[in-house]
C-alpha cells in the first residue's frame, strides 16, 4: 500500500495536514507551559495563521489541478481530490476562521480550557475536510464522527451549565443514533456492491438499484443518517434545542461547517445515480416530499419564535429543504452540473450569511440562560446605525431578496431544479421563501420600527472581532450578490469532474 | 452611459447624504438640490433619443452572469421614455412636498427616497427579465422602510402586507422567468434573460386548455402585475398601505410604484405572450372593469380623504388596464397617457391631502366644511386637480380617459358599456368630497383654527411644489401631441407587430455615438455641477 505514496500525494492533503499541526500547538504549548494557559499569540493568533496556511495550500492545490492535472484519487482510490473537495475544504476553513475569531470573546467560552477548547475545534475541521476529501463511505463515516465528537465536547464545554448540557446530550445521544443508522446502511451497501467507494458504486448504481431491494435499503438508510446531520425533516427535532444550547459562534461552525461537508458528502453519494432509475420513484418523490416539508416546517414554524437563535434554527432547517432540491436534481440527472454547481453556491453563500448572522448575535449574549429575542434588537438603528445596517443585510439575504447573496443561491438551486422539471418542488420552494420574509423581516421591523426598550437593552460590549466578521461577511454578501457571475462560473468548472 | 447614469447617480446621492453631517435643513437642501441635477440629467433622454424610430435605443449590454445568460442590459424605448421622466420629475417635488412632513430621522428617510428613485428608475430600463427582477424587488425595501417608519399608528401591519403581498406576487414571475431561460436555451441555442430573446420565442398555445405553456406563463407574470398595479382583487394592500405610509411615500407609491406593474404589462405580458393575451384579456378586462366601478363606490363611502384617493387609484389604475388590453394603438396609448396622468393628478392629491393633514392632523371629511372661504389657493389648487382627476375636458385627465375608452370601444365594446359608469361615479366621489370639505357649513376644523386666527392656506414653498404639478396638468389636457409624440412610434410599433413583436438595438446609433464625443461629456458635467 504504501507505494502508492508520493509527496505529490501528501501536498494534495496539506490542508488538512496543516491544521492538524496546529491544532496541537495551544495544547503542547499549555502542557509544556506547566499547565498554565499559554498567550493569545499562541492559542489563537497561531491556529489562525495555521488556517490561513491551510488556505493557500488549498488555493495552490487548485492551481496545481488546473495547471498540471493532478491525480484526482489517491491513497487507494479512498480519498478524491477534485472541485467538490476543494470548495467544501475552502469553506469549512473559512468558516473555523471566523467561529474561531469571535470564540475568543465569547462569553460562553471556558477561559481556562481555551487551548482545548481551540484544539477540539480545529480538529472537528480537520474531520470535516475528511469528509470532504473522502471518496469512501467508510472515510466519510470516520470523519462525520470525529467532527461530531468534537462538536459534543465542545458544547458540553461551555460556561453556560443548564442549557448547553442538555443540548450536548441531546446531541450525543440522536447524533450516535444516526451514526448507527449511516453504518448500518453502509453495511447494506457494501454487501450488494462489494465496495465502499463512491466511484466504484457510481458503476454498479444504476443496474443494482433496479434489481436489488437491500441496496435500496442501503441507500435510504446512509441518507436517513446523515439527513439528520444536516437536519432535515422528519430528522430536524434536535436543531433548535442544540443551537440555542450552544454559544453563536460554535452554532454558526457546527451549523455551516457540518451542513457543507455532509451535503458534499451527499452529492457524492447522490451523483452515483442509484435514484435515476424507475424503482427508486417512490424514494424519489419521498425526498421531494422532505424537501416540501424543511422548507414549509422550517419556515413556518419560525414564525412563531421570538427567540432569535431558534429563528435561525428553524430557519436552517428550511435551508436544508433548499439544498436538497438541488440534491434532487443532481440524483435524477445523469449530467447535472446545474444541480452541483448550484447547491455547492447555497453552501457558500450559506455559511457567509450564518457567520454573519450568528456573529452578530455572539454581542448579545452575555450570561447564563440567556435568551437574545426580537425584542433586544428594538430600536437598535438609532444606537448602532451600522450593526443595524449589516443585520439587515443577514436578513434580506437570508430572505432571499436581491440583489444580495442569497438571492442568487437561490436562483441557482430554483434554475437547476426548473431545468429538471421538478416545478412543483420549485413552486413549494418559493412559496415558502415568501413565508419566510415575515420572520427575517422581523429583526429589520424591531431595529427600526420600535421604540428601543432601555430595560431590555442594558450595555452590550463592543467586540473588535465581532466588527471584524459582520464587516467581512456583509460585504462579501453585497459584492458576491452583485457580481456572482464569476465564483458561480468558477464553481461550475470545478464540479465536471462530479460526472 | 446615459442610462446608468441616470439610474445610478441617486445611489452615489444617497451615500454623500448617509456620510455628510447630522443639519436636517442642509440635509434636505442637499436632496432636492441633488434630484433637480438627476431631474436635469434625464432632460437629456430629450435630446439623445430618437422618438421617429421604433427601436431600443441609448443600449448598454455587458455581462453578468455569464454562465446563464443574464446580463446588464439597459435601454429606453418610447414606453418607457415618459415613466423615467415622470420618476425623476415627481422625486425632487416630493423631497420638497415632505419638508415639514418628515420630522424625525431625516438622514435616513432622505436615503430612501434616493434609493428608491434607482430603483424605479432601473426597472423602467432594465431590459434583461432578470435585472429587472431585481430592480423590481429592490424597489421593496425602501418602500418597506418608508412607511414601516414614517407611517400612521398601523404602520408595521401595512408595510409587512405591502411587502409580502407583492412579493409573493413577483416569485411566481421570477420562475416563469427561469422557466423562459431554458426554453431560450433550446430554441434559441443559448440561455438568455434578454426580453430581446424572449420576444423571439415560440412558446406553444393551445386555447383549449389552461394548462398550455403560454397560458401559464402569461398568468406567472400577469399575477405580479396585477398585485402591483393592484388590479381587483388583489388591491387590498393598497389601502392599507396608503393611509399609514407618510405622504412622500403615498406619492411616490401611487405615482410611479404602481406604474411598475402597467408597464410590466406593456413590456413583458402583452408582447412576450400575443396569443395568451388575446385568448385571455377578457380576464384582465373584466378585471379592470370591476377595479373601475368596485374602487369608485368603495371611494364613495370612505370618511378618509387619504383612503378615498388611494381607492380612486384603484379605479383609476383600472382604466389603464383596460386600455392596455384593449390591444389597439388609441388604447395603449391612452393607457400610458394615463399612467402619467395618474401619477401627477394622483400625486398632487396626496400631496394637497397631506398639506392639510399637517396643520390640522385630521383626515376626515365630516372634520371640515367650508375650508374655501378660509384657505382660497389650497381650495382652487384642490379643485383644479379634482377636475383633472375626473377627466374635465382641457386637463390631462380627459385625453387619457377618452382614448382608452375610444380605443376599448372599437375592440371591446361590451366592456366600455360598464367601464364608463367610472367616469360618472368618478365624478360623483370627488366632487362630493370637495363639497363636502371646501363648501357648506363651516366645519370642527375648521372653526377651531378661525378661533384661533390661524392660516389654514399653503405657504409659497407649498404653492412652488404645487405650480409644476398644475402646469402639467393643463400642458398635457391642452398640447397632448407634445407628449404622444415621443411615445408613439413605439405604441405603433408594439400595435403593428403585435402577434410577432421584435425589438432592435438602434443600429444607426448616432445618439449613441455623439455621447462618447468629447463635447457631451461637458456638457453632462456641466449640468451636474
Amino acid at each position: 500500500m504504501l507505494s502508492t505514496f508520493t509527496t505529490m500525494d501528501l501536498y494534495l492533503l496539506s490542508p488538512m495536514i496543516l491544521l492538524f499541526i496546529f491544532s496541537l500547538v495551544p495544547v503542547f504549548t499549555k502542557v509544556l507551559n506547566k499547565n498554565n494557559e499559554p498567550s493569545d499569540m499562541m492559542s489563537l493568533y497561531l491556529p489562525l495563521i495555521g488556517i490561513v496556511f491551510a488556505f493557500i495550500a488549498t488555493c495552490g492545490i487548485i492551481l496545481i489541478k488546473i495547471v498540471n492535472g493532478a491525480p484526482k484519487l489517491i491513497f487507494s482510490g479512498s480519498i478524491m481530490v477534485d472541485g467538490l473537495a476543494m470548495w467544501s475544504v475552502i469553506i469549512v476553513l473559512f468558516i473555523t476562521f471566523f467561529a474561531l475569531v469571535l470564540i475568543k470573546e465569547s462569553s460562553f467560552t471556558p477561559k481556562h480550557l481555551f487551548s482545548e477548547y481551540v484544539m477540539l475545534m480545529l480538529n472537528a475541521a480537520v474531520g470535516m475536510m475528511v469528509v470532504a476529501y473522502s471518496n469512501d463511505f467508510i472515510l466519510t463515516f470516520i470523519g462525520i464522527e470525529m467532527a461530531s465528537l468534537c462538536l459534543y465536547m465542545l458544547i458540553a464545554m461551555s460556561e453556560e451549565t443548564r442549557l448547553s448540557k442538555e443540548a450536548a446530550i441531546k446531541y450525543f445521544v440522536l447524533g450516535s443514533l444516526a451514526s448507527a443508522i449511516l453504518l448500518y446502511g453502509i453495511a447494506f451497501i457494501f454487501g450488494t456492491t462489494g465496495t465502499t467507494q463512491f466511484a466504484e458504486i457510481t458503476e454498479t448504481a444504476a443496474t443494482l438499484a433496479s434489481t436489488s431491494r437491500l441496496f435500496l435499503v442501503g441507500c435510504v438508510l446512509v441518507f436517513v443518517g446523515l439527513g439528520f446531520k444536516v437536519s432535515i425533516f422528519p430528522f430536524h427535532f434536535w436543531t433548535p434545542d442544540v443551537y440555542q444550547g450552544s454559544s453563536s459562534p460554535l452554532t454558526a461552525f457546527m451549523a455551516a461547517g457540518i451542513k457543507a461537508v455532509c451535503f458534499a458528502a451527499l452529492l457524492r453519494f447522490f451523483a452515483t445515480g442509484f435514484l435515476a432509475v424507475d424503482r427508486a420513484s417512490g424514494l424519489v418523490s419521498t425526498i421531494q416530499w422532505l424537501a416540501v416539508m424543511s422548507m414549509m416546517l422550517g419556515n413556518i414554524a419560525a414564525l412563531r419564535q421570538n427567540h432569535l437563535k431558534r429563528i435561525l434554527a428553524y430557519s436552517s432547517i428550511a435551508h436544508s429543504g433548499y439544498l436538497l432540491m438541488g440534491l434532487l436534481v443532481v440524483g435524477l440527472s445523469t449530467n447535472s452540473v446545474l444541480g452541483a454547481s448550484g447547491t455547492l453556491f447555497y453552501l457558500f453563500s450559506y455559511a457567509i450569511m450564518t457567520i454573519g448572522a450568528f456573529g452578530f448575535l455572539s454581542l448579545f449574549e452575555k450570561s447564563e440562560n440567556s435568551m437574545v429575542t426580537v425584542d433586544h434588537l428594538k430600536g437598535l438603528a438609532y444606537r448602532r446605525p451600522y450593526l443595524a445596517l449589516v443585520i439587515s443585510i443577514f436578513m434580506l439575504s437570508l430572505a432571499g431578496i436581491p440583489p444580495l447573496l442569497g438571492f442568487f443561491s437561490k436562483f441557482y438551486i430554483f434554475s437547476a431544479a426548473m431545468k429538471q422539471g421538478l416545478y412543483w418542488l420549485v413552486i413549494w420552494g418559493v412559496v415558502s421563501s415568501v413565508i419566510s420574509v415575515y420572520f427575517y423581516l422581523k429583526p429589520v421591523v424591531y431595529m427600526y420600527m420600535k421604540q428601543e426598550d432601555e430595560a431590555l437593552v442594558g450595555e452590550f460590549k463592543d467586540s473588535a472581532s465581532v466588527s471584524f466578521t459582520v464587516g467581512v461577511s456583509a460585504a462579501l454578501i453585497v459584492i458576491v450578490g452583485l457580481s456572482s457571475g464569476p465564483l458561480y462560473a468558477l464553481i461550475r468548472g470545478s464540479v465536471l469532474s462530479l460526472f | 452611459m446615459l442610462l446608468s447614469l441616470i439610474t445610478f447617480l441617486p445611489v452615489v446621492f444617497a451615500l454623500m447624504i448617509w456620510f455628510s453631517g447630522s443639519n436636517e435643513k442642509a440635509l434636505k437642501q442637499m436632496a432636492i438640490a441633488f434630484t433637480l441635477i438627476e431631474f436635469a440629467l434625464s432632460l437629456l433622454l430629450f435630446r439623445y433619443y430618437d422618438p421617429s424610430v421604433a427601436t431600443l435605443q441609448l443600449v448598454e449590454q455587458h455581462t453578468w452572469v455569464s454562465q446563464m445568460g443574464v446580463s446588464y442590459f439597459m435601454g429606453l424605448d418610447g414606453i418607457s421614455f415618459w415613466l423615467v421622466i415622470l420618476t425623476t420629475f415627481l422625486t425632487p417635488i416630493t423631497l420638497l412636498g415632505s419638508w415639514t412632513a418628515v420630522k424625525s430621522k431625516t438622514k435616513g428617510f432622505l436615503v430612501c427616497m434616493l434609493l428608491l428613485e434607482t430603483s424605479m428608475i432601473g426597472t423602467f430600463l432594465a431590459m434583461d427579465a432578470i435585472l429587472f427582477y431585481v430592480f423590481f424587488e429592490v424597489s421593496l425595501i425602501p418602500m418597506y422602510f418608508l412607511v414601516g417608519i414614517w407611517g400612521g399608528a398601523n404602520r408595521l401591519y401595512a408595510t409587512m402586507k405591502f411587502f409580502i403581498y407583492t412579493m409573493f406576487g413577483s416569485v411566481f414571475m421570477l420562475l416563469a422567468i427561469i422557466f423562459m431561460m431554458f426554453m431560450a436555451q433550446s430554441q434559441l441555442g443559448f440561455m438568455s434573460a434578454s426580453l430581446l430573446d424572449f420576444y423571439k420565442l415560440e412558446i406553444p398555445f393551445v386555447a383549449e386548455t389552461f394548462f398550455s405553456t403560454q397560458t401559464l406563463l402569461f398568468f406567472a407574470f400577469s399575477l405580479a402585475f396585477a398585485i402591483k398595479v393592484p388590479t381587483f382583487p388583489f388591491h387590498t394592500w393598497l389601502p392599507d398601505a396608503h393611509v399609514q405610509a407618510p405622504t412622500p411615500g403615498s406619492v411616490i407609491l401611487a405615482g410611479v410604484m404602481l406604474k411598475m406593474g402597467t408597464y410590466g404589462f406593456l413590456r413583458f405580458v402583452i408582447p412576450m405572450f400575443p396569443q395568451a393575451t388575446e385568448h385571455w384579456a377578457w380576464v384582465l378586462l373584466a378585471l379592470a372593469v370591476v377595479g373601475i366601478i368596485y374602487g369608485a363606490l368603495v371611494a364613495m363611502v370612505q370618511t378618509d380623504m387619504k383612503k378615498l384617493v388611494a381607492y380612486s387609484s384603484v379605479s383609476h389604475m383600472g382604466y389603464v388596464l383596460l386600455g392596455l388590453f384593449a390591444l389597439n394603438t388609441l388604447g395603449i396609448t391612452g393607457a400610458i397617457y394615463q399612467m402619467l396622468n395618474h401619477g401627477i393628478s394622483t400625486g398632487a392629491l396626496f400631496l394637497l391631502v397631506g398639506m392639510v393633514y399637517e396643520r390640522t392632523h385630521t383626515r376626515e371629511i365630516s372634520n371640515y366644511g367650508g375650508l374655501a372661504g378660509y384657505a382660497p389657493i389650497f381650495s382652487i389648487l384642490f379643485v383644479i386637480v379634482t377636475m383633472s382627476s375626473i377627466a374635465v375636458p382641457m386637463t390631462n385627465g380627459f385625453i387619457g380617459e377618452f382614448l382608452i375608452l375610444q380605443g376599448t370601444f372599437l375592440a371591446k365594446k361590451e366592456f366600455v358599456f360598464f367601464a364608463v359608469t367610472g367616469v360618472v361615479l368618478a365624478a360623483a366621489y370627488m366632487l362630493w368630497m370637495v363639497k363636502r370639505v371646501f363648501f357648506g357649513k363651516m366645519g370642527k376644523v375648521v372653526q377651531e383654527f378661525k378661533d384661533k386666527n390661524e392660516s389654514l392656506d399653503i405657504n409659497a414653498r407649498e404653492f412652488a411644489v404645487m405650480l409644476p404639478l398644475i402646469i402639467m396638468i393643463f400642458w398635457m389636457g391642452l398640447f397632448p401631441g407634445t407628449i404622444l409624440k415621443w411615445s408613439d412610434t413605439s405604441v405603433k410599433h408594439l400595435v403593428n407587430n403585435i402577434s410577432k413583436y421584435e425589438l432592435v438595438i438602434h443600429k444607426n446609433s448616432e445618439a449613441n455615438k455623439s455621447l462618447y464625443s468629447k463635447n457631451d461629456k461637458l456638457n453632462i458635467k456641466e449640468k451636474i455641477n
